[in-house]
């Protein structure tokens, strides 16, 4: 089965580049889009625009931002780490922020990683590049269950 | 007048009088009653003793011719002399010759005369007398008299008690009537002593009634009341005027605790205005940091891609440019980044604890050395320098110094670079040297505003926020920081970590010397 990434994104910008980033370093694994934090959730849970998704195959991470519109980050965090079903999901937290408040909100909330997006593209294009290859490709996800 | 102590005093005046009365009495009763007493027994028995004699003599005719019924008739005459209870003669051989008794006496004799003798024999008065005529004893008379003593002893104690009791009404009445002359005036001192008292008027002056030692109690006791009075008058005056202190005391307490109470809440207000100024700081910066590095990020990211994509449709001009816009973009992106920490060292606690300054320049000095370890930068830091700061905050600020001095020795020949500390009056100015590009001491002022550059970009890079954070720091502590220079010939910047209490002043002197 195809390992999934979802990245929750809101800015178009950001959003291309990362996904030209992840073409560019041939990780042509699917990338599943949300926009906002309520967009992520559904998804996950197969809930409101989501609904009919049964919620047994998990992506094998999730690239997240912090500010986000509706649900922020965080919240999404929280949701994620708070149901069983996607308890064990790997969430990179994937932000513009430097604030060691955002960071420390984030590993307290159980993210796994916290990476900061760099202006300098060729900074960020690395950062995306790096992710992609050691989440799909070396790194184990967790069991899928059901 | 009818208080226990008053009454008391009469009644001791009353007891004393009385009981000398009485004494003085019953001294004179005692006295004329024994007088009278043995007055009446010695007449008693002088009278009986001559009664006796005359008898004697009567009746001797009659005991020399053995005539007892002339002697009968003689010893009957003393029927005349009540008294006389029983009598009678004994001849010479001391037989019973004659004998008389009164009526209601009993007729018992004495078998045989005695002695001469007047003895009180059972309430009676017994007596012997002989008869004796030229020498020789013709017979005894015997007298037996009612002795009246113990009567006249009850009679005398009946008129005793009689003259006792009316003299001792006699007594009191005087006394009564006599005592006022003595006890008035000390009652009326008593009783002004106990209006002055009872209603505390000191103005009160007893009467004085005689020129006696009551009089002069009257003239010692008004004097007291005049001192008396004075002082009351000076106490209630010191006392006034110690209530009045107290109560503008207590008026300036509350005044005091009026405008404590103001200040607090003005405390409160200006806090939090601060408070609220801080959280739009920071959700500011939550802004800048976010929103202002997505676009930058776009156009950075988008140019790289027109670049990495479509090169073969770019003249090299457009290369050119899309690279300047990248190096604006990045250049920018700094500036974010550093005006991120200007704001970040604003806020926040400043938690001050002892730090070794000497160590956190080491540790900067060394990160530098491995950034560019092609510079060859002769660094020397002193030892000891122990302050009392907020540790990051110190930090960030060597990291902007001593970057600045280790920047602009890049050109110099034989870059030195000196970080020590300076003691004076207790007071600790710590110093980095250089001997780089120096800058002119007309600009001297200019140094530390946000954005202001002695240097072009091209010379040497940097956003001109670097000394601004510094300043900021050190005033956080409480400090000042300062700088001298020379262009060409280095420049050295000097800052102090002073304490909130400490005056932050007269450090210019401290200067010129670490800079000579």
């Amino acid at each position: 089965m195809e390992k999934t990434i979802m990245l929750v994104e809101d800015n178009p910008n950001d959003e291309e580049l990362t996904l030209r980033a992840l073409r560019k370093a041939n990780i042509a694994n699917s990338v599943i889009v949300a926009r906002d934090g309520q967009e992520a959730v559904d998804f996950l849970f197969g809930t409101g625009k989501h609904a009919g998704r049964e919620p047994t195959t998990m992506p094998a991470v999730v690239l997240l931002d912090l500010k986000l519109p509706k649900l922020d980050g965080i919240d999404v965090l929280h949701r994620i780490r708070a149901d069983p079903r996607t308890r064990l999901v790997p969430v990179v937290v994937l932000t513009s922020s430097s604030e060691d408040e955002d960071m420390l909100r984030s590993y307290q909330s159980g993210a796994n990683s916290y990476v900061r997006k760099p202006i300098d593209f060729s900074a960020f294009a690395g950062a995306v590049t790096q992710l992609g290859m050691y989440w799909i490709l070396i790194n184990q996800s967790p069991p899928s269950r059901g | 007048m009818k208080l226990p102590s008053t009454r008391s005093l009469r009644q001791k005046l009353l007891g004393m009088v009385l009981v000398t009365t009485l004494v003085a009495l019953i001294v004179a009763l005692a006295a004329m009653i024994g007088y009278d007493l043995s007055a009446y027994h010695r007449t008693l028995v002088s009278d009986m003793t001559t009664q006796a004699e005359l008898l004697g003599r009567t009746i001797a005719p009659a005991l020399a011719f053995d005539d007892t019924r002339m002697a009968k008739e003689n010893l009957s005459l003393l029927r005349f002399r009540p008294p006389v209870s029983s009598a009678a003669v004994y001849n010479a051989r001391g037989a019973l010759f004659a004998t008389y008794a009164r009526a209601d006496a009993a007729r018992a004799f004495p078998k045989l005369p005695e002695a001469d003798s007047a003895r009180v024999d059972d309430g009676d008065l017994v007596l012997f007398k002989r008869i004796v005529s030229d020498g020789e004893i013709l017979g005894t008379v015997y007298l037996r008299a009612d002795y009246e003593l113990f009567s006249r002893v009850y009679d005398y104690l009946g008129i005793a008690a009689v003259v006792l009791i009316a003299a001792m009404l006699v007594a009191l009445l005087m006394s009564s009537w006599m005592q006022n002359i003595v006890t008035r005036p000390i009652l009326a001192i008593a009783q002004v002593a106990r209006e002055v008292v009872g209603q505390r008027d000191y103005s009160r002056r007893a009467v004085k009634m005689s020129a006696d030692e009551v009089g002069t109690l009257v003239d010692s006791f008004n004097d007291m009341l005049t001192e008396i009075d004075r002082r009351t008058r000076e106490l209630e005056a010191s006392n006034a005027k110690l209530a009045q202190e107290a109560e503008e005391r207590s008026r300036a307490e509350r005044e005091i605790l009026r405008l404590n109470a103001e200040l607090e809440g003005r405390v409160r207000e200006r806090t939090t205005q601060l408070e609220t100024a801080n959280r739009e700081l920071e959700s500011f910066s939550y802004s800048v940091s976010h929103d202002l590095r997505a676009p930058l990020r776009a156009i950075d990211g988008f140019g790289q891609a027109l670049l990495e994509d479509f090169p073969e449709h770019l003249p090299d001009e457009a290369k050119r440019y899309l690279s300047r816009i990248r190096a604006s973009t990045q250049h920018m992106g700094q500036l974010i980044e550093d005006l991120l920490k200007l704001a970040r060292v604003s806020r926040g606690p400043l938690e001050r604890r002892a730090v070794d300054l000497g160590q956190v320049a080491q540790q900067v000095v060394s990160e530098l050395q491995q950034r560019e370890p092609g510079r060859a930068v002769e660094v020397s830091v002193w030892d000891g320098m122990l302050a009392e700061a907020d540790p990051h905050l110190l930090r960030v600020a060597f990291e902007n110094l001593i970057g600045n001095a280790w920047k602009f020795t890049s050109k110099s020949a034989k870059p030195r670079i000196e970080i020590g500390a300076l003691k004076d009056h207790g007071r600790t100015t710590y110093f980095v040297r250089d001997n780089g590009a120096g800058f002119e001491m007309a600009y001297a002022d200019k140094l530390f505003g946000a954005f202001q550059r002695l240097h072009s970009a091209t010379e040497y890079a940097g956003t001109g926020i670097g000394l601004a954070t510094v300043q900021r720091i050190v005033h956080r502590h409480g400090g000042r920081i300062w700088a001298e220079g020379e262009v060409g010939k280095g420049a050295v910047f000097f800052f102090t970590l002073a304490l909130v209490a400490e005056e932050a002043a007269d450090e210019g002197a401290v200067g010129k010397k670490a800079h000579g």
